[in-house]
């Protein structure tokens, strides 16, 4: 077994995918969280504490397994489908009904798009309430606060794409919320529907929000949002140790000056 | 410089005769490492690659079943001559068209989420002391701030809603006082003392900004998870309050899905 590993791991073809050997030991194990793409999101090695599921409930990571699974039925989505007036309803009762799977299609992105909204705004509350948005992740959660309202964006987008009863009207009341704001409500209201009220140009933008600007928008900023998670020295919740040793220097201080 | 890299010898010779010292700073703390172990961390291959693995798997299950179960809602196509009843936005925005129940849509759908949406982005800025980070409500007394807090938030914001709702004094009212006291800054005032009160008793015990800042936001999260749920679960056909399993007509809550 060892031989053949050795093998493998020693062959050019292995090589010029993976630039290490199998990651039995610390070397490999560094190389491998450094030299790839996916990997290198973490660091080499995190703390025990950061990994404690009662620390962070995993929210992040599940807010970005939704995006990921509605990336992809999305993307699928996208093949039965056309956004215009006429042709938006009939495609989805084709999906639902005769092109394999449509239906199943439909419902994950649905829940999915459900789920990431619920995650996402569970994230933020464990974030504040574990304090990890204290200094020095202070801009970490300003960016988290605009991927929480990138995602209601992206979620309310694409409620009017069926083009049913359901959709029409939550989007026409959604948006005549916007319509109340003084000074720049009917001009933002015009410019998310392209005209007075619901209709062909609304769907027409809704979808290039949905399917492009808004998800290549979470995209870019999440990879800032996990970029600033390493640069901000990982978890917060491995900064206990630092909280203890404040504690600590304040009870001295006070007695101090007892 | 290069010289003396060259020539290792001669550099130390030369530091030894220039190298003095001088007091940078004072720092009060206690020394790094006392009472400390080494810093308890592992490698991330394979653990963090495997605990992502097996999370990713377990939702991508979890949503597959539902789908399998529960199908997406599908109504008629779309006509805009035909109003649905009632007629409800998305149900992450149902928290705003309950508010919008309760006063001028100004003061309900724009300052006060735009109050809301600043405070959220300003809060390390108003609390940026780095005491209690990445620990659950920082202490046992922030723990119970946070518990009362909510339970506050629970019965305080339910009972705005029904009452508000049922003896409609802004409806009795109208024309007998100007309508912009009665639609907006009445209900900004009750909305004022709901969210200053927990403050006032918590300033009697001398609160960090950490503690201020915690009961703001369990005001702010609580309440919007009240009002979400009364627009969404609790609204019925007019718009009126029903309860969830009571729904006039065969409108149930959870089509709107």
């Amino acid at each position: 077994m060892k031989r053949i590993i050795d093998f493998i791991t020693n062959s050019r073809v292995w090589r010029s995918f993976f630039r290490h050997g199998w990651p039995d030991n610390p070397l490999d194990r560094s190389l491998v969280m450094t030299t790839n793409v996916f990997f290198h999101l973490h660091s080499v090695k995190v703390s025990r504490k950061s990994l404690s599921a009662k620390y962070s409930l995993g929210l992040g990571l599940i807010s970005a397994i939704a995006f990921g699974v509605l990336s992809i039925t999305g993307l699928l989505l996208m093949f039965y489908y056309a956004p215009t007036v006429e042709r938006a309803y009939g495609y989805i009762t084709i999906l639902q009904t005769q092109v394999p799977f449509g239906q199943l299609l439909r419902n994950m992105h649905r829940w999915g798009a459900h789920l990431m909204v619920i995650a996402v705004v569970l994230h933020m509350a464990r974030v504040f309430y574990t304090g990890a948005y204290k200094p020095p992740r202070e801009f970490n959660w300003v960016v988290g606060v605009v991927l929480l309202i990138l995602t209601l964006g992206a979620s309310f987008t694409g409620y009017l794409l069926p083009w049913d009863q359901l959709a029409y009207w939550a989007i026409t009341v959604g948006t005549s919320v916007a319509g109340y704001e003084p000074i720049m409500g009917s001009v933002i209201k015009s410019i998310l529907l392209g005209g007075p009220e619901v209709g062909q140009e609304a769907l027409t933008r809704f979808y290039a929000l949905h399917v492009m600007l808004i998800p290549g928008a979470i995209l870019l900023i999440t990879s800032l949002h996990m970029w600033r998670v390493r640069k901000d020295g990982g978890l917060a919740a491995q900064d206990a140790a630092v909280h203890d040793a404040e504690e600590l220097a304040e009870a001295v201080e006070e007695q101090s000056n007892d | 410089m290069t010289e003396n890299t060259k020539n290792p010898e001669a550099f130390s010779e030369d530091a030894s005769k220039t190298k003095t010292y001088s007091l940078v700073e004072l720092v009060k703390a206690p020394t790094t490492m006392v009472d400390k172990g080494p810093d308890d961390t592992i490698f991330s291959f394979p653990v963090v690659a495997i605990m992502e693995l097996l999370l990713t798997l377990v939702v991508t299950v979890l949503l597959l079943m539902m789908s399998l179960f529960v199908n997406a809602p599908l109504e008629e196509i779309a006509n805009p001559n035909t109003t649905t009843d009632p007629a409800k936005a998305p149900w992450y925005f149902m928290g705003l068209q309950e508010m919008l129940e309760h006063g001028h849509p100004t003061l309900m759908a724009v300052a006060m989420p735009t109050i809301m949406v600043l405070f959220v982005i300003a809060i390390p800025y108003i609390d940026n002391s780095r005491l209690g980070s990445g620990v659950w409500f920082t202490s046992k007394r922030g723990k119970r701030i946070t518990l009362y807090t909510a339970i506050y938030i629970l019965v305080v914001m339910p009972l705005y809603i029904y009452i508000d709702t049922t003896f409609p004094l802004r409806e009795l009212l109208r024309g007998q006082m100007p309508d912009f006291l009665l639609q907006s800054v009445i209900p900004a005032l009750i909305m004022g003392v709901i969210v200053i009160l927990p403050l006032l008793v918590l300033i009697r015990s001398k609160p960090t900004s950490r503690e201020v800042v915690m009961t703001l936001f369990t005001v702010l999260f609580v309440s919007a998870v009240v009002f979400t749920l009364a627009g969404f679960l609790f609204r019925g056909p007019g718009f009126e309050l029903y309860w969830p399993w009571d729904m006039p007509g065969n409108y149930s809550p959870w089509d709107n899905l």
